[in-house]
């Protein structure tokens, strides 16, 4: 390549890498009073519930997550009790009050549970009472489990209440709190026009019949930022909702999903509806708030008329849980890494090390805009190492073709001739290294789940940039890096193997 | 006798050290599982509430820290993690569909060890309770403000779908990169390669079953993922090697044994330095994050020193008789008894070189 184009090229190439490191990692405030904040991509990037910040004029937070309590029916806090009993003007009232609850476990006890409906006269705590909360928690951990997001948590707090955690960084972490609360049967029900109240069941059910005779499944699809709810009805499912909708061609109706007691959506039906797949969509559905809302009623097929209902307690938002500094600190960890690399390469390819440099910068920079811009990436530890895995199998990756052509170069062969064989020697094993990388990643991530999965995928991608940037790019910049030296030997601290003449 | 030579010699040490390692991490797994401690499976935790509806005095976080800390210190208790939560709008709407901060309230929590002695507990709740009063009393707080202090136990319900998950997706993709190291490599170097990353794999989770060093639970799979990429890459480095000496006429015709020797010999330095490398990575994440690096970059050195344990001396070790074996059975199909690819090259060479100096 000519001096002149070299030259164009590096300029642009500089100027791309800068641009990008700008983008990627400077944010500042700006405008009157600094009311406005250019926010960097690195901080706008999802962060898991181990690691957190803040962003924008407002200081948004980024990360962590939100936690709720959930109060069983027959369970409320002693805190419940307390301003309940506070609110009593009438003694008579005050002491029936006192006369239905007993504190749990003890006198110094969190709870207080119901007489009667969770323990007996004498505080023991009813057997059957017992059963339904841990039915009702298996139910929760089912549906949290299936929402699929690192970090989320089911705890159950003083024996008789479920904490829940789930990480900010999800889609309708609100909406899934607030829907996982909702136990009971799933039930479909019709009203011509739009009275609710006088809307019927449509699955008239034999003793021996239950939700799951009708309905099949319940799912989402996402299409873009928008998404669905599918629900699959079974044939007799089918001709029940035919049935029931069959007037609403001349007067149109209203389809009512309800969970337990609570009706969460509505539907207009203005014709017979005759299909096996219903498909209900909102202005609000996310993918996450639909994914919420299908495992709620798909849990909700099996769910009885007994299960134990929840009463949704304080929401709080907690902050990163490995500590406010945890994020800077791995900053400062990948910074002593790169300090270390790039002294190793200085030091061994003199200036050779600008070309491993500019490719390092391109593929870190092209990381930091993947796992911002592809939504199911976020930023956490396990993610980092595994983009620090694939520095180092960069680094290796460089390092190996400079140590071929430095072999070559020792010959005698020119560094054009020396480049070319060292690349030639060494495409296939960094072709097949890297493969092998991307190969066991991708497909990992194919099957696993949450933590593992975004490791899997943040890995297989490094990997690809990685082959990417050793075999092409790298090739590339040292083509036009080499332009302007006259001793490339000294440029690449290569040298010529001296013989002793005889 | 070379080093590799002597490494190979080794071989039935190699096996021991390993199967001993292995049965002693599935006996302890059985019985005790691995330590994930660090999910916190069971804590106990001292919760204030703090709410106002007007303006929050400036040191009231201060001053009710000040209150508890010293409460926990009267009672000789020791807290494990320290957090103030931020109240949030109550999720009791089905159309809202974000969190939004109330602005009047905030919770906080101490968590204790799971071990913690409930009555030393209750003795430091009352005491916080006492203290509070008495500065509601003196104003200290807002008038209108509202200080709840209870103590809870917290369980942690276990969801594995996401661990059995992420191992079936493992073998799937070793399993499948295998193949392909088959295809480029022959299926001796596959063989090889699936052995050392199944090894590799267990022994990682044996380690942590031993050694009962405490680890999400999520982590164990992690490091075998780790454990098993480290592995393959490992041995691709290996098994570029041999495929060099298998296409140098020289070396070509070399017993498997001596390739292999040879192929250790080019590249032991390689594998430790990349051993190393990764190692001292995870070395400054790990010093560098205090709590997620002493959980999860800490012990994935841990992978590395296994990996290059089985890459060094086990592997190759194990590679000869593979590596004698398939060549055997290589011979036996071949249906041509001519010359080799390399051999031939080698007697075009003779040929011409003999054409030239006549």
């Amino acid at each position: 390549m000519g001096k002149i184009k070299s030259a164009v090229c590096l300029v642009l190439y500089t100027l791309l890498i800068a641009v990008l490191c700008f983008l990627c990692t400077v944010s500042f405030s700006y405008g009157p009073d600094g009311m406005y904040e250019f926010t960097s991509i690195i901080r706008m990037t999802a962060k898991d519930a181990d690691l957190g910040n803040v962003y924008g004029a407002n200081d948004t937070p980024i990360g962590g997550g939100y936690s709720v309590v959930y109060y069983p029916e027959g369970v409320i806090s002693a805190e419940e009790y307390e301003t309940d009993l506070d609110g009593f003007a009438d003694e008579a009232d005050r002491e029936e009050y006192e006369a239905r609850y007993m504190r749990y476990p003890d006198e110094d006890g969190a709870l207080y549970l119901e007489i009667g409906e969770a323990c007996n006269d004498d505080g023991a705590v009813i057997e059957s009472f017992r059963t339904e909360f841990s039915s009702a928690v298996q139910t929760l951990c089912e549906r949290v489990e299936r929402l699929q997001v690192d970090g989320a948590r089911v705890e159950v707090r003083d024996e008789f209440t479920v904490q829940v955690f789930l990480p900010e960084m999800m889609d309708g972490e609100y909406t899934a709190i607030n829907h996982f609360a909702y136990t009971g049967e799933l039930s479909i029900r019709y009203a011509a026009g739009t009275d609710e109240a006088a809307a019927e069941d449509i699955f008239s059910m034999r003793t021996n019949e239950t939700v799951a005779d009708y309905i099949q499944s319940v799912s989402s699809r996402a299409v873009g930022e928008s998404a669905y709810v599918m629900v699959r009805l079974t044939d007799k499912g089918r001709a029940a909702l035919a049935e029931a909708t069959a007037g609403a061609a001349e007067e149109s109706g209203t389809v009512y999903f309800y969970v337990g007691d609570t009706r969460l959506v509505a539907m207009s039906v203005s014709e017979t509806f005759d299909q096996n797949e219903i498909y209900i969509t909102s202005a609000n559905y996310t993918p996450g708030i639909a994914k919420a809302t299908a495992i709620l009623f798909d849990t909700a097929i099996r769910g009885t008329q007994n299960d134990l209902s929840f009463t949704v307690g304080s929401a709080y938002m907690h902050p990163a849980q490995y500590g406010g500094n945890a994020l800077t600190l791995m900053y400062v960890a990948f910074g002593v890494c790169f300090v270390g690399m790039m002294v190793f390469f200085f030091v061994r390819y003199k200036r050779l090390a600008f070309a491993h440099l500019y490719t390092y910068l391109l593929f870190l920079f092209g990381m930091v805009l993947c796992v911002w811009a592809i939504p199911f990436l976020y930023l956490s530890v396990e993610t980092f190492l595994a983009f620090m895995l694939a520095s180092v199998l960069l680094s290796f990756s460089n390092a190996m073709t400079f140590e071929a052509a430095r072999k070559e170069y020792a010959l005698g062969k020119t560094i054009v001739s020396s480049v070319k064989t060292g690349y030639k020697k060494s495409f296939w094993k960094l072709f097949d290294l890297h493969i092998v990388v991307a190969a066991i990643a991708f497909l990992t991530y194919a099957v696993a789940l949450t933590g593992v999965q975004a490791f899997a995928f943040v890995l297989g991608l490094a990997a690809v940039f990685s082959g990417l940037g050793s075999l092409l790019v790298n090739r590339f910049t040292w083509a036009i890096m080499m332009a302007f030296t006259k001793r490339p030997g000294a440029f690449c601290n290569f040298k010529r193997e001296e013989y002793e003449d005889e | 006798m070379n080093k590799p030579a002597r490494t190979f010699k080794l071989f039935p040490v190699w096996i021991a050290v390993s199967a001993v390692i292995l049965l002693a991490g599935i006996v302890l797994f059985a019985l005790l599982g691995f330590n994930t401690s660090a999910e916190r499976p069971e804590s106990k935790t001292v919760d204030v509430s703090y709410n106002v509806s007007v303006a929050l005095a400036p040191d009231g976080e201060e001053t009710l820290e000040e209150i508890c800390e010293t409460a926990f210190e009267q009672n000789g208790l020791r807290y494990d993690d320290k957090t103030l939560l931020d109240e949030q709008s109550a999720p009791v709407s089905s159309t809202q569909t974000g969190f939004t901060p109330t602005g009047a309230g905030w919770l906080l929590r101490y968590t204790f060890a799971a071990d913690t002695d409930d009555a030393d507990l209750a003795a430091a709740v009352t005491a916080i309770r006492t203290e509070v009063e008495a500065a509601l009393g003196a104003q200290t707080f807002p008038a209108a403000a509202e200080v709840n202090v209870s103590s809870h136990t917290l369980v942690n319900q276990s969801m594995n779908e996401a661990i059995w998950r992420g191992a079936v997706g493992l073998a799937v993709g070793v399993v499948v990169a295998l193949v392909y190291v088959g295809l480029r490599f022959g299926a001796g170097a596959a063989v090889t390669g699936l052995t050392m990353c199944v090894h590799d794999a267990l022994l990682t989770l044996a380690f942590f079953a031993i050694t009962r060093i405490p680890v999400y639970s999520f982590a164990p799979l992690l490091f075998a993922a780790i454990a098993a990429v480290v592995s393959v890459a490992l041995w691709l480095v290996r098994c570029a090697k041999l495929r060099d000496i298998a296409k140098e006429p020289a070396t070509a015709s070399l017993p498997a044994g001596d390739a292999v020797g040879e192929a250790c010999a080019a590249t032991d330095k390689t594998v430790l330095a990349i051993s190393g490398v990764l190692a001292a990575v995870f070395a400054v994440c790990a010093a560098c994050i205090p709590v997620g690096g002493a959980l999860i970059a800490a012990p994935a050195i841990a992978c590395f020193a296994l990996t290059a344990y089985s890459s060094m001396l086990f592997a190759p070790a194990l590679h000869v008789p593979v590596k004698a074996a398939f060549d055997r059975l290589k011979a036996k199909r071949r249906r041509y008894a001519g010359k080799t690819k390399s051999e031939k090259s080698r007697s075009d060479k003779d040929a011409s070189a003999e054409k030239i100096s006549g």
